[in-house]
């Protein structure tokens, strides 16, 4: 495995969720451009992407990154009652930033007659193209997207995939777990492979 | 403090589109408030102890059903994990909530403390030492009822575990607040006023207590 000095780093990292240890001893470096992580169900690539997010005590090990991440799970995280537009100007304004760019992002995303909907009236490919607005939006260096081409269509697949490459041509960093599209594989500079809460370089 | 306003309103907005938890809470004690004469009588509904012991009782069940509501919400789609892997996150998420919630249940209790007044024909000795005692009272309870949601956050059992763990805790607020609204209710009004001062510490040790807890206890 790589060990070139990373935006985000992990030291062998343990995670024990009910006295199960969903991550064991793992190290890891993240640079910036694409790191995909692949592995099989209940893997543990969820929990990975969370430990480096800060969202999951870790028992053991240490936990090291640079700048504002961006997590955005398998669910939209957007919450009900509220419009797309109105959720994505919450984010990005909890960030500091203006929410002038909300308008725009979310029309480049196929939403222009829907921003404005609340969140529970559109379909779950619409409201994972709101989520995915949001890479475009804050504009953090370290980008977490935990299977991001769930729910869409293959016009939506496309656009998340231009988006991906867009950030990771921009310098950021991506880290994306998922459990298809083999074709991002060749476009990634670090592969991990995720088992039973270990992981190497595939 | 920006952050937690911007977590207030967003609460605030959401329960305006979908008011769930308001709307249940508010019917919850006028229910209450009208089954009250009916259950105990007429002579000693008016008993200002009475009234007011469960106007409070109602207000702390109204409480535990806005915020549970509150963080249902949240749950659905995952919409709290976005916010806490904000940076700041966390610390903002207790005190946007104690604020919105805070606002909701002011609502709340003039609705229920309107209906008792005038459905009790009660007799108001004191009434802006009432206000005073309501709004110490209403705002001592999202906090500890908010923690104790959070702790119980991941548990299936929440429905049942919260109003265990929360009501114990709110025994000395629901007697300072009853005992604040009966004075002022007779026109006691240094005991009115005394037990209103105790209430606002109840509300400043839980709301440290809530932000020194809920950014570790949210993992």
């Amino acid at each position: 495995m790589r060990t070139v000095q990373g935006d985000a780093s992990l030291r062998d990292v343990t995670v024990i969720f009910d006295d199960r240890p969903i991550i064991r001893g793992l190290s890891l470096e993240i640079t910036a451009g694409l790191t995909l992580i692949r592995g099989p169900n209940g893997a543990g690539k969820t929990t990975l992407l969370r430990v480096i997010a800060g969202m999951v005590p870790i028992a053991g090990g240490e936990r090291r990154v640079d700048g504002e991440t961006l997590y955005i799970g398998h669910r939209p995280m957007l919450l009900r009652g509220l419009t797309a537009r109105e959720n994505l100007s919450f984010y990005s304004r909890f960030r500091g930033l203006q929410d002038a760019a909300v308008a725009d992002a979310l029309r480049g995303w196929g939403l222009d007659g829907k921003m404005d909907r609340a969140v529970e009236r559109l379909s779950a490919g619409e409201r994972r193209r709101a989520a995915m607005a949001r890479v475009e939006i804050e504009r953090v260096p370290l980008l977490l997207l935990d299977e991001p081409f769930a729910d869409l269509d293959e016009g939506g697949i496309t656009r998340v995939r231009d988006c991906i490459l867009s950030a990771r041509d921009e310098g950021r960093t991506v880290v994306v777990a998922t459990h298809g599209h083999p074709e991002l594989d060749a476009l990634a500079a670090l592969r991990l492979l995720m088992n039973e809460g270990v992981a190497r370089a595939a | 403090m920006n952050r937690i306003a911007l977590v207030a309103a967003r609460e605030l907005r959401a329960e305006r589109r979908q008011p769930d938890g308001i709307v249940a809470a508010t019917t919850f004690i006028a229910v209450l408030v009208l089954l009250e004469s009916l259950v105990v009588g007429p002579v000693i509904a008016r008993d200002a102890d009475v009234a007011a012991a469960l106007f409070w009782i109602a207000l702390a069940f109204a409480t535990i059903l806005t915020t549970m509501r509150s963080f249902d919400r949240e749950l659905e789609d995952d919409a709290l994990d976005a916010l806490v892997a904000l940076p700041g996150g966390r610390d903002a998420l207790f005190g946007g909530k104690v604020l919105a919630l805070t606002a909701m249940l002011l609502l709340v209790a003039a609705v229920g403390g309107i209906l008792s007044l005038v459905l009790l024909d009660l007799p108001l000795a004191l009434p802006i030492h009432l206000a005073i005692v309501v709004l110490f009272g209403v705002v001592a309870l999202p906090p500890v009822v908010i923690v104790d949601v959070i702790l119980a956050l991941r548990l299936r059992a929440r429905a049942a575990l919260v109003p265990i763990l929360a009501l114990p805790v709110l025994v000395p607020q629901l007697v300072a607040a009853t005992r604040g609204a009966s004075a002022a209710l007779v026109g006691d009004d240094v005991g009115a006023l005394s037990w209103a001062g105790l209430l606002f510490a109840f509300a400043v040790v839980y709301a440290v207590l809530g932000l020194t807890i809920v950014p570790a206890a949210i993992e």
